[in-house]
């Protein structure tokens, strides 16, 4: 591996910020100090991409996640049981202490009607009906991604379901963590947060601090590119891509620290734009990703 | 206030920040906080090298003439030329001012949150940025007709 000429705590120890919460939590649990939790998530109006996302996590992994963290009581693409057996499992948890993980917006045209997640005793449950009865007897509810934090791609204009942010539907605190999708790392960490410790520090949009607090841009180590108004001017090149339209001087993330697969990689540094998917607004706002004929030189 | 005055002011506010550094500089004795002060140095010698060449530009295009007492004045019309395209440049009015936006981070490929410039934002300004210190950070180039 290259060696890295820059020690800054700030790159390296947010790296490690995760593991370490993460490996204290398991430890507690072992230790008996603390107990592990019962885990529903609700995957509604999207694409799945933030359990495979999930499923993509590395040090801990989601197999540690999901046998040393917490109980998953309820997951439509993991778990064994189906149909009514699952449905009962999904309605008897709310007797009892759980924490609500949800992915993707809530289809609310037509009560509901555009997004049903399963039968009941025959009826069919939309995902409006499921997020209004398992919302607001949760102790903690964590809005996983951009559709569930913002509506996201779900609610892109112009949003044929009526599709919404958990936030619209619950009046209650909802841990928000947008991206599209979201970074495991994030979620895991939030996760171990609140096993241990319960609800960590929020911004003014309830986003935890540890994850979204430093623009992209503000760590971005093609920012000397941008100071010196070096910038690229196609997909592929090596510079700034401020000119083309990045959103990371708007994108308050830690991806430029802790990338994406396993930290192998992100956008920029494969030479491609910002498209400020872990800010709100996104996609419709963020729009256009990439423009050609900016202004240069004035 | 001129485009001149603006330059000077810019100018010798940065040659002021410089000599701090340099007097920090000589201060301090950790390493990060030296680093961050270099990082800083680097950052306002970029701004005069970046000052020196809009200046020079300026003089040389001679748009206008460089000592003029009087603000450019922008109609509607004007200012909808100033979309960031093609070789524009990206103005933006608020609370009739005119800034330029076409090197402002926050503004990439010239849009901000689905806005885009050669237009008054002064409402969309009110309902998003209320009560942030945004506005005194971005360089003015003129002012609305009344
Ligand atoms: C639809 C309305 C708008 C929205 C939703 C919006 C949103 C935002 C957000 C979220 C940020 C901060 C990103 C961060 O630090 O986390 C930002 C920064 C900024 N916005 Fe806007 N904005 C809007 C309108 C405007 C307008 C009209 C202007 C121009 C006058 C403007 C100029 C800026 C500037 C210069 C910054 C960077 C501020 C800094 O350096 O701290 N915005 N905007
Ligand atoms: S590539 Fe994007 S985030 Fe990086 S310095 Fe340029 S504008 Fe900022």
């Amino acid at each position: 591996m290259k060696k890295q000429i820059n020690s800054c705590p700030n790159q390296t120890e947010k790296l490690k910020l995760v593991s370490m919460l993460a490996n204290k939590a398991i430890m507690a649990i072992k230790n008996g100090t603390i107990k592990k939790r019962n885990l529903v998530w609700l995957e509604l109006t999207g694409c799945s991409g933030n359990i495979i996302s999930l499923l993509d996590a590395a040090n801990p992994g989601f197999k540690n996640l999901a046998t040393q963290m917490v109980n998953i009581i309820f997951d439509n693409s993991l778990m064994v049981a189906e149909g009514q057996a699952a449905m009962e499992k999904l309605f008897a948890i709310t007797a009892d202490d759980y924490i609500l993980v949800v992915e993707g917006a809530i289809a609310s045209k037509d009560n509901g009607l555009y997004n049903i997640i399963g039968q009941f005793n025959g009826q069919p449950i939309t995902a409006y009906r499921a997020i209004n009865e398992l919302g607001p007897k949760a102790s903690y509810v964590i809005a996983m991604g951009a559709c569930a934090s913002d509506g996201g791609i779900s609610a892109g204009r112009p949003n044929p379901s009526g599709s919404l942010s958990v936030q619209s539907i619950l009046n209650r605190k909802v841990i928000k963590l947008p991206g599209c999708p979201c970074h495991p790392d994030w979620l895991t960490g939030t996760l171990s947060y609140i096993l241990l410790y319960g609800q960590p520090e929020l911004d003014n949009k309830d986003r935890p601090t540890m994850f979204y607090s430093t623009l992209i841009h503000d760590v971005c180590p093609r920012r000397p590119y941008f100071d010196q108004g070096i910038f690229a001017e196609k997909l592929g090149d090596k510079s700034c891509m401020f000119k083309i339209g990045c959103r990371g001087p708007v994108t308050p993330v830690d991806c430029p620290v802790r990338k994406w697969n396993q930290h192998v990689n992100w956008p920029i540094g494969d030479d491609s734009p910002c498209i400020g998917c872990a800010q709100f607004g996104f996609p419709d706002r963020m729009e256009p990703f990439i423009s050609y004929n900016t202004t240069r030189e004035v | 206030m001129s485009e001149q005055h603006f330059y000077d002011k810019d100018f010798n506010k940065t040659i002021n920040d410089i000599n701090d550094t340099i007097d920090n500089l000589y201060l301090t004795e950790d390493c990060y906080e030296k680093n961050k002060l270099l990082n800083n140095l680097r950052k306002q010698i970029a701004n005069i090298t970046m000052m020196m060449q809009n200046n020079q530009n300026y003089s040389k295009n001679n748009i206008e003439p460089v000592t003029q007492n009087d603000p450019r004045v922008f109609t509607p019309e004007e200012l909808s030329t100033y979309t960031g395209k093609n070789g524009n440049p990206a103005y933006v009015a608020v609370n009739g001012v005119v800034y330029d936006m076409t090197n402002v981070a926050a503004w990439g490929g010239a849009t901000h949150f689905g806005l885009t410039p050669g237009k008054d934002l002064s409402g969309v300004f009110a309902s998003c940025h209320d009560g942030q210190p945004i506005l005194s950070t971005l360089p003015v180039v003129g002012v609305m007709a009344p």
